[in-house]
């Protein structure tokens, strides 16, 4: 972008003139343009998730909507918007090059900080947690959402840096023990902030994804091992001492003890267990299912979606979608495989262990295999800020790919 | 990224690989192997009932007078899914419908909740989607101030119901039973089978109960979509409801209703209070129940709509005389001398006596140290077997159980060269019937009991230990120390030898009296049909026919062979005409009863019967059939706690008697007989009646060879003005959910007068 193209510069170009237009179109086109190393399988994988997350957002609201008196396809279109305004974003986060964004990591950090803390003051409470900030025209923050993003580079950075032996003075890439100390200390900031309000889920996520990364990274073993028996212990202890508020409780607590319960949390569960089943192998077809149309699934287009794809697309639409999931997850770890450096490949571990307990937490609560956390469903969950962050992490990923030495095909 | 971090990467692969599986694997599960199971929950859980019940079928005599039918009322119901849904929950709707029907709000909040396990009457125990009746037989006033302000009683309904009606009131009660509201276990056990849904009535008694699958039709069931919130989303599919056949009787309006009338004459010139009478009339020839009364009686209605535990107390209250219970078939008592003719029949078919044989009926039979006393104390001299039963001389047959007994070993019960006793008296009990049900369709009949030697000893041995309890501890809470020190008497007689079938017994059991016979009247008069038609002893049945809503005739009840009698037809034709002896010839317990009587038409045969019963007046028996030559009608009357046969139940069997031959008065079965042909029910619920199709002897009113004459009471005409306000309503143009349950037998017109 630093050469200058102008006319005068055209004319005294050896070159065979050409239009501005067209040297773009080489640029773009050519062997080794940025858009053809794109991982295009990745992107249309993403928008197809999308694509029908829309549509299943849509047959789970239009109904109540139009009761309601409101135009039956406000969800449709905000999810779609929603949508664009995610690839703008991935956009952006994928052309500023992820070395820059290695550079901003810790203003990238703070910044999410900020928003966690203006959530505590100035958010609303929706669903028992404090954690969404509501902005003009009916648009909804939730800090919580980049917070995500913001620590899977912080980790990423910090992880990822050339380590240099004290001792012996050799170079190598593993994480020493002050690495893993500072970033878990990067991470009980913002896990302390979203506690608060609480968000549980979120909580989770952050503490998978930041493990997965500290394992990929090479950090010593004991941290590894010690962490995981201190979330066991820890879990244990929230569960055995009543840490938890009641309702959050109730939500773990409700699928351990086998809910027959019709009522309450485990309504939500049973309700759309029953969706799914009832939509067999090839489902009832899009704004069919009878769970879904009579609004049996509370909660649906958000943290129950998935039921309205077990229903109205069976089977077949059901697994399509775990199989897409499973595609975007697999691109992104060649990815990580293909980077050039730890940076890169830490940044797609901790994405993809972000969207993989996303999307295993939230398909298993609704097939009753996991525990109500009110996680949303990576691109096919209706809400904003979630799309968002999705987007930048895509985004991310993508950059990472561009700025790749060998060609990932190549494992 | 060095090589060790590449590995790592590759485990997270296997990692995030193995958790799609698995969530592809449960999602097979769920949709495919457990698919059915969830799409039925799915169903149940969108899926409502509302159930419209079926008509009951009516309930008619012989001649097709209606015992029980159906009359509409006006029923103002709630409907709590729309209710609910208002924004103070229908509290508004509800004070202003208490207002308009007369009930405190409170009370109506009551009757619309809902019944759980703490939640108890009044409540609401069916579906949810099921408008709930909050009032009934309201006056077409008050359901129009309802059905006509839609806008002021939203969710609040006012329609046209069937309700179960009496028209005769108490009459036959015990036979017709009642309905109660189906219980969670018949739900839970019988529901699908049956067609059973939540608040269902069924028949719980009598022949209510006994064909309740004839008489209770198939309900309309609407399946409503719903969505999760309960409201209607459409409609899966509809049954409409199909009204349940008519059950035609043998039993007879105006046979019934003199045998209940006379009872009831006796029962008061006795004093009333707790006692009790029963009759019983059969036909000899096919064992129909043409009358069946038991008194104390009560209403049925008293059912209608949920019976109170007072009421219920009541009516099972023996200060009362236990009104729910009935004498003729869930009772039973020693028989007395009614027993004598089978007694004759053992003498002549097992123990060699012939008719024209004198044995000598004297004041007193000694036997061992025990002296039996004719009855009355008189001696008649050497007689023949027919004199004994005319004049029911106790000593000859007291004088054949002993040579019985003896020939059976005696006091050796039957051992050794004795073995297997022949209890030739035991043996012609239970071939009559008695000691086992007569099958009648009835639930709860009683079996009556008939006690041999093996019975006695089985009998013995388990209250022996309380006899010889009894034996050394007396009886301190009786308050008479002679009646004590007689019980402590018998018990320790019962305590050493008790299971002695001494030689008291066997006399008293061919007299009749005595612990080793128990018979129902019922059981009685089924033995006394098959010594009037010669030996066949038929299941005594109540139902004729069952009659489609269209008039069509569905089902017969034919006649049912249960057994042929051991004793040969000439034996029965001399038992035969030695009972018409004892109306007629001097000396003949019944001759007085029956002077008046024309015999010479219809000659009556019977047997009078005093049954002893400790501690209390004796029973009253009179078994009779008639006419005497060619019997056609069995009757049997049965007075606890009067007197004798002749001066009690023998009046009332001879008022029945008139009755159904109409001597002095219109004859309820013209003829003589039954009626042969069915009554005609039409579709619009009139009732054509059937008289007797044997046009040769028409006797009494009606008896005409067209044997069509129209009943205008038999249909259900509603008591207050819904019929002719129904119209109205359903032409209202108003939004008002105004139902028009079709109810057969409830005709729209008059009606029709069948042609002469």
């Amino acid at each position: 972008m630093n050469q200058d193209v102008g006319p005068t510069a055209l004319r005294s170009s050896p070159v065979p003139v050409r239009g501005r237009i067209g040297q773009l179109r080489d640029r773009a086109s050519g062997r080794h343009s940025p858009l053809r190393r794109l991982d295009w399988t990745l992107q249309l994988c993403v928008v197809a998730l999308s694509g029908v997350g829309a549509l299943l957002v849509w047959s789970a609201t239009r109904q109540r909507l139009g009761e309601a008196g409101a135009d039956p396809q406000t969800f449709l279109k905000r999810h779609l918007l929603n949508l664009v305004i995610g690839l703008l974003l991935g956009a952006v986060a994928t052309v500023v090059d992820y070395r820059v964004i290695r550079a901003y990591a810790p203003f990238v950090y703070l910044g999410s900080l900020v928003g966690l803390v203006a959530v505590l003051v100035l958010g609303s409470t929706i669903n028992g947690a404090h954690s969404w900030i509501v902005l003009p025209a009916g648009f909804q923050l939730q800090p919580s959402e980049f917070a995500k993003v913001a620590l899977v580079v912080g980790a990423a950075m910090i992880l990822g840096e050339k380590h240099e032996d004290r001792h012996t003075g050799i170079q190598h890439s593993a994480p020493g023990h002050a690495d893993v100390l500072l970033v878990l200390g990067l991470t009980i900031v913002p896990i302390g902030l979203i506690m608060l309000q609480p968000d549980f889920g979120t909580v989770m996520v952050l503490v998978f994804t930041v493990l997965g990364m500290l394992a990929v990274s090479g950090a010593p073993r004991r941290w590894v091992l010690g962490l995981v028996l201190c979330g066991v212990l820890f879990g244990t202890a929230i569960l055995q001492f009543h840490l938890l508020a009641s309702y959050q409780e109730a939500r773990l607590t409700s699928f351990v003890s086998e809910n027959k319960a019709a009522s309450g949390t485990g309504y939500n569960v049973n309700q759309a267990m029953i969706a799914i089943a009832n939509g067999g192998i090839f489902g009832r077809g899009l704004l069919h299912g009878q769970q879904t149309q009579g609004q049996f699934v509370p909660e649906q287009q958000t943290d129950f979606v998935f039921s309205v794809a077990g229903e109205e697309l069976g089977y077949l639409g059901a697994a399509g979608i775990v199989v897409l999931l499973g595609v975007v997850l697999w691109r992104a770890l060649s990815i990580g495989f293909g980077s050039q450096d730890s940076f890169g490949a830490l940044i797609a571990t901790g994405v993809v262990c972000w969207f993989t307990f996303q999307s295993f937490v939230n398909i298993g609560m609704c097939l009753g295999i996991m525990p109500v956390t009110g996680l949303p469903l990576p691109f096919l969950s209706y809400g904003g800020s979630s799309m968002f962050a999705n987007m930048i992490a895509v985004g991310l990923l993508q950059n990472v790919r561009l700025r790749s030495r060998s060609d990932p095909y190549a494992m | 990224m060095n090589d060790r971090m590449r590995v790592r990467v590759l485990l997270l692969r296997v990692v995030v690989l193995s958790l799609l599986v698995t969530l592809g694997a449960r999602l097979w599960v769920l949709q495919i192997l457990d698919g059915d199971h969830y799409r039925q929950v799915a169903e149940t859980n969108r899926v409502r009932e509302v159930v419209t019940p079926a008509t009951r079928g009516m309930i008619l005599d012989d001649h097709g007078q209606p015992l029980v039918r159906n009359r509409t009322s006006l029923v103002i119901s709630v409907n709590r899914s729309a209710t609910d849904r208002q924004p103070d929950r229908g509290k508004a709707v509800l004070t202003r419908l208490a207002g308009v029907i007369n009930t405190p709000a409170d009370d109506l909040v009551k009757r619309i909740r809902f019944c759980t396990a703490q939640v108890k009457p009044p409540c609401w125990n069916g579906s949810p989607y099921q408008p709930v009746p909050v009032a009934k037989d309201v006056s077409p006033a008050q359901a129009l101030a309802v059905i006509e302000h839609p806008d002021r009683f939203p969710g609040v309904s006012a329609d046209l119901q069937a309700v179960r009606e009496y028209p005769q009131g108490s009459l036959a009660a015990h036979e017709l039973g009642y309905l109660a509201p189906v219980t969670q276990d018949q739900l839970d056990k019988q529901g699908d089978e049956k067609g059973y849904h939540l608040n269902s009535l069924i028949g719980v008694a009598g022949l209510e109960s006994t064909y309740d699958d004839q008489l209770r039709g198939t309900d309309g069931v609407q399946r409503l979509e719903v969505d999760r919130f309960g409201r209607v989303a459409g409609t899966a599919s509809t049954t409409e409801p199909a009204s349940g056949d008519h059950l035609v009787l043998n039993l007879d309006l105006g046979v019934q209703q003199a045998a209940e009338q006379a009872l009831q004459d006796t029962i008061n010139s006795l004093g009333g209070g707790s006692r009790t009478g029963s009759a019983v009339v059969l036909n000899a020839r096919t064992g129909g129940v043409v009358a069946m009364a038991s008194l104390p009686s009560y209403n049925p209605s008293v059912f209608v709509g949920g019976v109170s535990e007072q009421d219920y107390r009541a009516l099972s209250d023996p200060a009362n005389g236990i009104p729910l219970l009935s004498r003729v078939y869930q009772g039973s008592g020693a028989a007395g001398s009614t027993f004598k003719p089978i007694s004759t029949a053992v003498a002549m078919q097992n123990l060699g006596a012939r008719g024209d044989q004198r044995f000598l009926c004297s004041q007193t039979l000694q036997i061992g140290d025990q002296i039996f006393h004719n009855f009355d104390g008189e001696s008649a001299g050497p007689i023949t077997l027919h004199q004994a039963l005319v004049i029911s001389c106790d000593v000859i047959f007291d004088q054949f159980a002993y040579d019985s007994w003896l020939g059976d070993g005696g006091l050796r019960n039957g051992r050794g060269p004795y073995a297997p006793p022949k209890e030739y008296f035991v043996r012609m009990a239970e071939a009559m019937g008695f000691g086992r049900g007569t099958g009648i369709d009835l639930p709860g009949e009683t079996k009556g009991s008939v006690v041999d030697r093996a019975d006695a000893k089985a009998i013995w041995e388990e209250l022996k230990d309380s006899y010889c309890r009894r034996a050394k501890n007396g009886y301190p809470e009786e308050t008479d120390p002679a009646k004590a020190e007689r019980f402590r008497k018998y018990a320790a007689e019962a305590c050493v030898d008790g299971y002695l079938y001494n030689a008291g017994a066997a006399t008293q059991f061919a007299i009749g009296q005595g612990q080793y016979l128990s018979v129902s009247p019922l059981q009685l008069a089924n033995a006394y049909v098959a010594i009037a038609n010669g030996g066949t002893l038929y299941r005594p049945t109540l139902a004729k026919a069952a009659i489609s809503p269209e008039g069509k005739v569905v089902q017969t009840f034919q006649p049912h062979r249960t057994g042929t009698l051991p004793v040969s037809p000439e034996i029965l034709g001399y038992i035969r005409d030695s009972l018409r002896g004892v109306t007629t010839e001097p000396g003949g317990t019944g001759t007085g009863v029956f002077a008046d009587w024309p015999s010479a038409t219809i000659p009556i045969a019977g047997k009078t019967g005093t049954a002893e019963v400790e501690g209390r007046g004796d029973t009253s028996w009179f078994a009779s059939f008639a006419p005497a030559n060619d019997p056609q009608y069995v009757v049997v009357v049965s007075i606890p706690d009067s007197g004798t046969g002749a001066e009690y139940a023998a009046p009332v069997a001879k008022r029945i008697y008139q009755a159904i031959y109409g001597v002095g008065q219109p004859a309820a079965q013209p003829g003589g007989r039954p009626p042969g042909a069915l009554p005609r029910i039409n579709r619009d619920g009139t009732i054509a009646a059937a008289t007797t199709s044997d046009p040769l002897r028409p006797l009494g009113p009606g008896g005409t060879s067209s044997a069509v004459t129209s009943i205008p009471a038999a249909s259900a005409t509603p008591p207050n003005s819904a019929g002719a306000l129904l119209p109205a309503l359903v032409t209202t143009p108003t939004k008002a959910p105004v139902t028009t349950p079709a109810v057969t037998g409830a005709p729209t017109s008059p009606p029709s007068r069948a042609p002469p």
